[in-house]
């Protein structure tokens, strides 16, 4: 039995719940956090959502049935509840997605939490610049260093259209990095 | 030369990152950081919100406004329900009133009839029986025995005939023969 497997069989029994799902954090908590942080920005943010996912995860998790791998569900449940944030905030605050875009990279540069220098800020307005689904194959392959099959499973794309997508979008950024 | 170093960079500024750890990754590649102990921190702030949690499960969930509530609404059902048979009932018991009072009206026709009866005067009921008497006793008699008379006189003619007619017939026969 897998480690993953050993830990839902944990997480799904009542007496062992709270001590699984500390490991579970230890475990995973820092993987979610970059994962959502570069959908949704800034620190702040990410730490709210942080927190959505894993309450969402320990009432799911009874549901959980193993048909994908326990790290491609929760990382499914951290991007929906990324998007789900952006939605509640988009609906608040933009009109347009340009005015969502320019103020994406606003809001990062001015996070107490950023101190890249110009030419992270460069990578940071290419990325930008891409188009929404790109954006994320490559943060996903690239950052967050999670396989064409996991990020199959999270986004229901097939994984050749992610394996075009992403190495259409490497050469995007290896032209535009250093102009 | 220049270009070659260019080059050179752009390929090894994607390929490092693969190799190293993922905060490392994003503080190098994306200059993102967290404050110091945040990991540690959230923890234990997820935790106590999990408890948190838990403690609103067990505590009853906030009431809808009460003309909302599943009670209300099976309540409000019982009363159309209740109301409809209470109209179908009302109106059964006024067609058996209209009923009951027409029957009280004929009964009270029949008591009046009686009542009438014993209030005429006694030479108002002598004529009245009188009347009914010549009417239905006397000509019903007298024309009875009129029907008598006739019949027999009729009888009597045609036995007379009769008699008259075999005699007849007797004596011719005897004597021819």
């Amino acid at each position: 039995m897998s480690k993953d497997a050993e830990l839902v069989k944990k997480l799904q029994s009542s007496m062992l719940k709270d001590k699984a799902f500390s490991e579970l954090l230890d475990a995973y908590q820092e993987r979610l956090y970059w994962h959502i942080r570069k959908i949704v920005v800034t620190h702040e943010n990410a730490d709210d959502v942080l927190q959505n996912t894993f309450i969402r995860v320990y009432k799911s998790i009874n549901k959980f049935e193993g048909k994908s791998a326990l790290h491609t569900w929760m990382y499914r449940i951290a991007y929906n509840e990324s998007m789900r944030f952006l939605e509640k905030n988009k609906k608040k605050s933009y009109d347009n997605i340009d005015e969502i875009s320019s103020n994406h990279l606003e809001v990062l540069f001015e996070d107490e939490y950023f101190d890249g220098d110009e030419i992270q800020k460069k990578l940071h307005k290419i990325i930008e610049g891409l188009k929404e689904k790109q954006r994320r194959v490559f943060q996903m392959k690239y950052f967050d260093d999670l396989s064409f099959r996991q990020i199959s499973d999270i986004l229901s794309v097939s994984e050749s259209t992610l394996k075009s997508t992403y190495y259409t979008v490497v050469k995007i950024i290896e032209e535009k990095i250093f102009l | 030369m220049r270009k070659s170093t260019e080059n050179s960079n752009k390929e090894t500024f994607l390929k490092k990152g693969l190799q190293s750890n993922i905060a490392k990754h994003h503080k190098t590649y994306l200059g993102t950081n967290v404050p110091e102990g945040y990991f540690a921190k959230s923890k234990i702030s997820i935790l106590e919100k999990i408890k948190e949690e838990q403690q609103v499960v067990e505590v009853p969930k906030k009431q809808k406004v009460f003309w909302l509530q599943p009670k209300f609404r099976y309540m409000a059902a019982a009363s159309v329900v209740f109301l409809l048979s209470l109209t179908i009932w009302l109106q059964n018991v006024k067609s058996n009133t209209e009923e009951s009072q027409v029957n009280v009206e004929l009964l009270s026709f029949n008591e009046d009839v009686l009542l009438d009866v014993l209030l005429i005067d006694d030479t108002q009921m002598n004529a009245f029986a009188e009347a009914t008497l010549i009417n239905e006793v006397v000509i019903k008699a007298e024309l009875s025995e009129q029907n008598l008379d006739n019949l027999i006189l009729d009888s009597m003619i045609s036995e007379d005939s009769l008699l008259d007619d075999y005699l007849g017939n007797e004596l011719i026969e005897n004597i021819i023969l």
